[in-house]
């Protein structure tokens, strides 16, 4: 998941790798996302989390909002 | 959602160690991964472990970031906080041990005190919205009274009156203010069985709005013509105790006197009637008041004022709109009724009558007026008890808070927040308090049946519903929290207010022993002068107590068996020559059994209750306020009292029903109410307000004064009145013996079934006893307080031998010193004696103030004592002077006995 962010934002983002986890319990105790057991491809043991639909709706409710917030001072810096 | 959620929460919680080991591997098989990554991309072992970890974070810090997000971390310290508290409570036991005992016994003593309290004086009517009820005048009289003005006891008439005109109340209902003690039978049995009588009016359970367990309750319908309604309502405590929870109740007859009454229903287990403390176990309509023994004939005579009148209040009517309609009804009706005597006196009496309303949400009760008092004083005192025992842990915590000093230094050198360990010193006394709190209420429930049967006067247990309830436990709950937070806050903010490198350094810094005795030293003050003012209130309860048991009764109350025979059974009036007859019998019968020495019935023994009326000597003015108490006796009574003649004669056989009506008067009664200078002897009187030939009587002798209802009463007006003359249903009947009690009580039990096999017999036991009855409430409070005094002394005691331990503790090296340079074993001794001392004396100094004001408030339950009582007060000077140094002097004696090398060389 961190390599997924450092890879997309093309190293500009870092994040703490292990400060995912209190992130993670936080979402689990919303409901938003489970978690359980499986297998990767390079047949090791990890956890995998999974949105729930709840999940989801709070995704787009943040992305939304996040997006105004953006455009909004998208728009300041522009004016300035 | 938000359920969800908490539901989430809580399956972490018990799967706590699960959902660990999970995120431990989870983060476990992250760094792998990334490790391997690393060394994927060439770089060597030990440089890939540290850039994962690197990369990673803090792992400790994160887990419990990731844990503490669960919510739980409160819960977890606080466990914490416990395992650690039980642990130091086992680490010092002794300390436990008394800080457990005497908390124990203070919560258990201020519970106890609080449940009887509750049950007597606060505790609301099990009825419908009981704010509402109120009684007519201040329901504080029972009996009956033909007096004009009387504004608590009225009329079956008036009531029925006052009901239909009044605009206030939504209901009226009466009780009598009697109720009966009656022999009844059950279902045509020859067993007597005594049963509470209660009667009612038909309103009454319908304006309480009580709904009956079974059948129904006594209605309107059983209330409206005299004589023709034998019902019966019982009471589910008599259901169980009389006919073991019988399911078919409803089918059972009671037999009391001649009548037989159905049983209709029974009343809900939680109703016990309106008046605290007297529970009957017999609900009858009013219509049947005449069949009930003592028959009391007073359901149409307007002047037979008997009656409480109690009303539910209308909503939205005020207490004054009420007491001025209740007023005006008052003239209208008793001014109206056809038989009223309207002479001067009596119109006098009544315009001056004013009728108050009185709340009766807790209901009635006649015991709350003799044990409010006494209770209050109780609950302050063992309140005191336990400021004392708070003191005292406070103190015990302080020293103990002291001695763990660098424990706390070095928590908080490790990073620990003062709050925390805060927290964990409060967990600790709270642990301490609710263990301390749960053995109180253990102690309290044991306690509450042992008071109980202490305000018990008679054989019978009062009926007062004592057992531990929600509010009990709540008080119970409040004063463990509250004692808490009283003891630990203060030793734990004063330990952890650390110097940390003092401390650390060792904390035997000679600055930190006097810095931190001053508030133990407040601490021994203020419970040197508590316990001061419980010694000498105990002492002066104590006293008061014996100057009661020694008053001169005019009696000599030794000697003498008493019992109680029910004499309704007969079915006879008191008149009847056949009843007059079977007393006599009874009597003589008994008189000559061996070991007895004389026999005598009388209507009133000692603390009886009285019938009394003005009388009118002749030549003399008479006064309205004078009132005579009347005893019918039989002949030997005088001798069977051992009651002094001073002049005249006694009666005797020739004192009968036709002869020359005559009585026999007290000496007080012959100095003030004749004539002086004329011996009362073959002098005249008339008994009553009428001077009709019926009521003349000659005195014939004079008796020395007696005590007649309490031992604190002044001297009586009493006359005696020979039973043929004026025939009374005898209950109480007096021997005076020699010997064996249990042998002559079953001999003369078995006289009395010889002439009458069915005749109950109750209440046997000595006069000395009966005279000890009257007092039983003085009783209660010395010895209580007397107890708790004894208690707090000794808590005291403890006190003051902890703090100098303590303090010689930690002036073992200046002691040392002393020591070294010359100072005698003697001069130690003193160094710490006299700080006892001085503590000893401010505290007294601070004590006896408050003593002298406090002695004033119970000055009016005291007897025989007046103004300040030296003997009291300098005897618990002395005794605490006394105690206190001995408890000083085990510290000192160790001070002295310091050896300088050892205390040098610890230095």
């Amino acid at each position: 998941m961190a390599n997924s962010i450092q890879q997309s934002s093309d190293d500009i983002l870092q994040v703490e790798e292990g400060s995912l986890y209190p992130a993670l319990q936080r979402m689990l105790i919303k409901g938003w996302v489970t978690a359980e057991w499986g297998v990767t491809s390079g047949n090791r043991r990890a956890r995998y989390y999974r949105l729930t639909p709840a999940g989801r709706k709070q995704l787009v409710l943040e992305l939304s909002q996040f997006q105004r917030v953006f455009g909004a001072i998208n728009r300041v810096i522009q004016i300035a | 959602m938000l359920f969800d959620e908490a539901l989430r929460r809580l399956r972490m919680l018990f799967q706590g160690k699960q959902f660990q080991n999970e995120l431990d591997e989870e983060m476990r098989l992250h760094l792998e991964l990334r490790q391997e990554h690393h060394l994927g991309s060439g770089l060597s072992r030990d440089a890939a472990r540290s850039a994962a970890n690197r990369q990673f974070g803090n792992i400790t810090s994160i887990q419990e970031t990731s844990y503490r997000a669960w919510g739980w971390g409160w819960l977890e310290s606080l466990l914490q906080d416990l395992r650690y508290g039980i642990r130091s409570i086992f680490r010092s036991p002794a300390l436990t041990l008394v800080a457990l005992l005497s908390l124990a016994l203070a919560i258990g003593a201020n519970t106890a005190i609080f449940s009887l309290l509750d049950a007597i004086m606060l505790r609301s009517l099990p009825v419908k919205n009981p704010t509402q009820l109120v009684v007519l005048g201040e329901g504080k009289e029972a009996g009956t009274t033909d007096r004009y003005g009387s504004t608590t006891l009225y009329s079956y008439p008036f009531y029925r009156q006052f009901q239909q005109k009044n605009l206030v109340f939504s209901d009226v209902a009466a009780i009598l203010s009697m109720w009966s003690g009656v022999h009844g039978t059950i279902d045509g049995s020859d067993q007597t069985v005594l049963m509470k009588v209660q009667p009612v009016s038909g309103t009454y359970f319908s304006m309480l709005g009580v709904q009956p367990a079974i059948g129904r309750a006594l209605a309107e319908t059983d209330d409206t013509s005299e004589g023709d309604h034998p019902v019966a309502f019982i009471s589910d405590a008599w259901w169980k105790r009389g006919l073991a929870s019988d399911p078919a109740v409803l089918h059972r007859k009671i037999k009391l006197g001649t009548t037989t009454f159905d049983i209709v229903g029974v009343a809900p287990p939680e109703f016990f009637g309106t008046k605290v403390g007297e529970a009957p176990d017999i609900w009858v309509p009013m219509s049947m008041m005449k069949s009930v023994p003592p028959n009391w004939d007073g359901y149409k005579d307007n002047f037979f004022q008997s009656m409480l009148i109690m009303g539910r209040l209308k909503p939205g009517v005020s207490s004054e709109q009420a007491t001025s309609n209740v007023n005006v009804l008052y003239q209208q009706i008793i001014r109206a009724f056809p038989d009223v005597n309207l002479n001067p006196k009596n119109t006098a009496d009544l315009s001056k009558a004013h009728v108050v309303l009185t709340p009766m949400a807790t209901g009635l009760s006649n015991l709350r007026y003799s044990f409010s008092e006494p209770l209050k004083i109780l609950m302050a005192v063992t309140a005191l008890v336990l400021l004392i025992a708070c003191a005292n842990i406070a103190n015990l915590l302080l020293a103990r808070s002291t001695a763990r000093l660098r424990e706390f230094a070095v928590r908080q050198a490790l990073g620990a927040r003062r709050i925390r360990i805060v927290r964990q010193l409060l967990t600790e006394s709270l642990l301490l308090a609710l263990l301390g709190g749960l053995l109180g209420v253990g102690l309290a429930a044991f306690a509450d049946r042992l008071l109980l049967r202490l305000i018990s006067d008679g054989a019978d247990i009062l009926p007062l519903d004592v057992s531990l309830n929600t509010r009990l436990l709540l008080f119970n709950f409040a004063v463990t929290v509250a004692t808490a937070v009283l003891f630990g806050i203060v030793p734990a903010l004063r330990g952890t207010r650390v110097e940390l490198t003092d401390a650390l350094k060792d904390g035997r810094g000679p600055s930190s022993g006097s810095s931190r005795s001053p508030l133990g030293k407040a601490l021994i003050v203020t419970q040197v002068a508590i316990s001061l003012v419980l010694m000498v209130g105990a002492l002066l309860f104590l006293r008061s107590l014996v100057n009661l048991a020694n008053v001169d009764t005019g009696f000599n109350r030794q000697g003498v068996l008493r019992l109680q025979i029910d004499s309704n059974v007969t079915g006879l009036k008191g008149s009847d020559p056949r009843m007059i007859a079977m007393f006599q019998e009874i009597e003589q019968r008994v008189s000559a059994l061996p070991g007895v020495k004389a026999a005598s019935f009388a209507s009133f023994l000692f603390g009886q209750g009285s019938w009394n009326t003005h009388i009118h000597v002749v030549g003399m003015t008479t006064s309205d306020n004078v009132n005579i108490k009347h005893n019918v006796i039989g002949n030997a009574y005088f001798a069977t009292m051992h009651i002094p003649l001073l002049a005249g004669r006694t009666f005797g056989p020739q004192d009968t029903s036709t002869s020359r009506r005559v009585a026999i008067i007290s000496e007080h009664m012959a100095k003030t109410l004749f004539p002086a200078g004329v011996n009362p002897i073959g002098h005249h009187y008339f008994i009553g307000n009428d001077l009709l030939p019926i009521n003349d009587v000659e005195v014939i002798g004079i008796v020395k004064d007696v005590k007649f209802h309490n031992l604190q009463e002044p001297p009586q007006y009493i006359d005696y009145i020979p039973n043929p003359q004026h025939p009374w249903g005898y209950g109480s009947f007096a021997v005076r013996y020699d010997g064996n009690f249990a042998a002559i009580s079953n001999a003369v039990q078995q006289t009395i079934h010889s002439i009458d096999r069915t005749l109950p017999i109750y209440d046997v036991t000595t006069l000395d006893h009966a005279v000890a009855r009257t007092i039983t409430n003085q009783r209660l409070v010395a010895q209580l307080s007397a107890f708790f005094g004894l208690l707090a002394v000794f808590l005291s005691c403890i006190g003051i031998y902890g703090l100098m331990s303590y303090v010689v503790g930690r002036r073992t090296n200046e002691i040392g010193i002393r020591i070294a340079i010359g100072a005698t074993r003697a001069n130690v001794r003193w160094l710490v004696m006299r700080e006892i001392v001085l503590l000893l004396a401010v505290g007294i100094a601070v004590g006896i103030p408050i003593t002298l004001a406090g002695s004033r408030i119970v000055a009016n339950m005291l007897f025989g004592l007046h103004g300040i009582d030296w003997v009291s007060l300098l005897g618990s000077v002395a005794a605490l002077l006394l105690v206190g140094l001995l408890a000083g002097y085990l510290p000192a004696q160790r001070a002295s006995r310091v050896d300088p090398m050892i205390a040098l060389r610890y230095e």
